[in-house]
């Protein structure tokens, strides 16, 4: 029975629904259910056309009695067509039409590979069987050592049937590429390589010129320190902190080093000032400035300055005020003006 | 396809054929032509090409599929070769192992190879076919001996052959093997395109659904007393004061310039100093 094969799973529902609609209406049906029919009633070529459908469903509805037929949405398995492959028939035809000549005159070589080249000796060797076709430069590097490997086994061989491989250098004949298409290649090579080298030019003096950079930032930072570290000395000399003058063997001496020398007795300073000292703590140097000033939830949430006493107007230092204004209200005004 | 031609310097080529004459025809135009072998290019829908090869009379016969065909025109492959010199044919080991592979080799040994001392042909061998498989195709390639250390360089064409069918007889006659790899073009095609409709119909339905989602109205979800449960507080970060001076910038430019301005109340002083 065919059934068996056909129907695998139909879920019990959809079976119901299946099997009362059937003979009425087939636009109901699930539409695989409906061409897995047409196949089906194809398939019983016997039955007569007028009682296909009910004869299908009697039989479907034995068929699930059965238990032939299972719950699941029915879903047509698409049959693979078997491949023909006729091995007999391929040798016995290949028997026949082969030609036994000499191989000098078929030249056809077989073999896998080259197993070690000397330009491919970094690159790992593929082996055949791994050959990614989607890598083309592992594939066509395949097809390169194959090639390789069939004129090294080919060439003693020709050699041993005094078979010409090079020609002289003054055999001239047509070519497979005329003169043009050859001119034109090489054109293409050349560009491709000046290019090529323009980009590597390009490229060092790009990084030369970034070293230059970085060594004269240097140069400058290292001459502001310098200044930085001569200026505090001197300062430090002025105020009488110390009486070496070692910083200025080689330096310009400052402008006004003997003015100040007499005064020496002033405070000792240590560390900046506590109001500084307060602003530092409070500011900082740099960090996060944005935003500092904006009101967060907390100072939002925050009432403990709210009196109510003080708010809206009810605070002491306005009560003078209601009393001083003594101008009445604009309608006022204006009444008062219409009566006189 | 004028490139074999090229290269096989022991074929005769023929006019094009009325697309609706059978193909037995070509048969009997090898007889005309007193040849035993015949390559057949039927070109379809403008876009795919077929390549039959045959033993004429008695067959057999396979027709392939061509992909990714790359002619002599073409720049990149910088080697040359006479025109006419008999070819190498290089095999994959593959082609023995098969017996269908072992029908094709014979046939490609067969057509691709120029007899010796052919008239036409140059006297020296300075090329090599190579037919490898890969993918199930046959990749075809063509390469000029430069060297007798085997240096090589690609001349072409390049194509790739995927294999369709092989019949007994010459352009008919009973299957002997059938890839069952092959898909045909119009086949890819068609799927490509399906893929690329079901994608954008799942799209669509996504962006309806979502519509729709935005229109209903939210269920209000019941607060659950025990959703918080497992809530850390998270440390509060400390507040960062950078107590040390930061270090100055390096001014790069040489001198300060001064601002117009600037520059004419100098001269202005300048004058009344005078």
């Amino acid at each position: 029975m065919s059934l068996h094969r056909e129907y695998d799973t139909i879920h019990s529902a959809i079976n119901h629904l299946f099997l009362a609609k059937l003979g009425t209406n087939e636009t109901l049906i699930h539409p695989y259910a409906v061409k897995k029919m047409a196949d089906y009633e194809n398939q019983s070529s016997s039955e007569s056309e007028s009682e296909e459908s009910v004869i299908t469903d009697k039989e479907l509805q034995a068929a699930f009695s059965r238990g032939v037929l299972k719950p699941g949405l029915n879903v047509v398995l698409e049959k693979h067509q078997k491949a023909l492959n006729n091995v007999d028939g391929l040798k016995q035809c290949l028997s026949e039409f082969k030609q036994h000549l000499a191989w000098v005159e078929r030249l056809d070589v077989t073999v896998g590979q080259a197993p070690n080249v000397m330009s491919s000796a970094s690159y790992p060797t593929p082996d055949k069987v791994t050959v990614d076709p989607e890598d083309d430069f592992q594939r066509e590097m395949s097809f390169y050592r194959q090639g390789q490997a069939a004129v090294l086994k080919a060439l003693p061989w020709l050699h041993n049937q005094k078979v010409p491989t090079r020609r002289p250098d003054d055999y001239f004949a047509e070519m497979a590429k005329s003169d043009q298409q050859m001119q034109k290649i090489r054109h293409k090579l050349k560009s491709k390589q000046e290019a090529m080298e323009k980009s590597e030019k390009a490229k060092q003096l790009r990084a030369l010129r970034k070293y230059g950079k970085k060594v004269q930032t240097e140069i400058l930072q290292k001459r502001q320190k310098e200044k930085a570290t001569v200026l505090n000395a001197i300062k430090k000399y002025q105020k009488g902190l110390s009486d070496k003058l070692d910083f200025l063997d080689g330096e310009q001496t400052p402008p006004h080093q003997g003015k100040k020398k007499g005064d020496s007795g002033q405070q000792i300073k240590r560390g900046p000032s506590a109001k500084r000292r307060y602003k530092n703590q409070k500011f900082g140097f740099g960090g996060k400035k944005k935003g500092s000033k904006w009101n967060t939830r907390e100072s939002h949430n925050d009432v403990s300055s709210f009196r109510a006493n003080m708010a809206h107007n009810k605070g002491p230092g306005k009560a003078g005020k209601k009393g001083s204004n003594k101008r009445p209200g604009k309608k006022m005004r204006q009444k008062m003006k219409s009566r006189t | 396809m004028q490139d074999l031609r090229t290269l096989m310097p022991h074929s005769k080529a023929d006019t094009k054929m009325d697309r609706k004459d059978k193909l037995f025809v070509i048969n009997e135009i090898c007889e005309i032509k007193n040849c035993n072998k015949c390559i057949f290019f039927e070109a379809k829908k403008k876009q795919d090409l077929y390549v039959w090869f045959s033993n004429s009379p008695q067959g057999p016969s396979a027709k392939f599929l061509v992909q990714n065909i790359h002619t002599l025109a073409e720049l990149k492959m910088t080697g040359n070769c006479l025109r006419g010199s008999r070819p190498l044919l290089s095999f994959d080991p593959v082609f023995d192992q098969e017996p269908h592979y072992a029908l094709l080799k014979e046939l490609f040994t067969q057509i691709f190879s120029t007899p010796q001392y052919h008239p036409k042909s140059q006297p020296f061998v300075d090329h090599v076919f190579t037919f490898s498989i890969t993918d199930n195709r046959i990749w075809f390639r063509n390469y000029q001996i430069i060297e007798e250390d085997a240096a090589l360089v690609e001349i072409g064409p390049r194509f790739v052959l995927n294999l369709i069918k092989i019949f007994q007889g010459s352009f008919g006659g009973p299957t002997l093997y059938e890839n069952p790899h092959y898909q045909s073009p119009n086949m890819h095609r068609r799927l490509t395109r399906l893929a690329v409709a079901a994608r954008f119909r799942e799209k669509q339905q996504m962006k309806n659904l979502q519509k729709l989602r935005k229109k209903e109205e939210k269920t209000v979800i019941p607060v659950d007393p025990t959703e918080n449960v497992f809530e850390t507080p998270s440390e509060e970060k400390p507040l960062e004061i950078e107590l040390v001076k930061p270090e100055l910038k390096v001014n790069l430019k040489k001198r300060k310039k001064l601002f117009q301005r600037q520059r004419k109340g100098q001269k202005k002083l300048s004058r009344v100093g005078v």
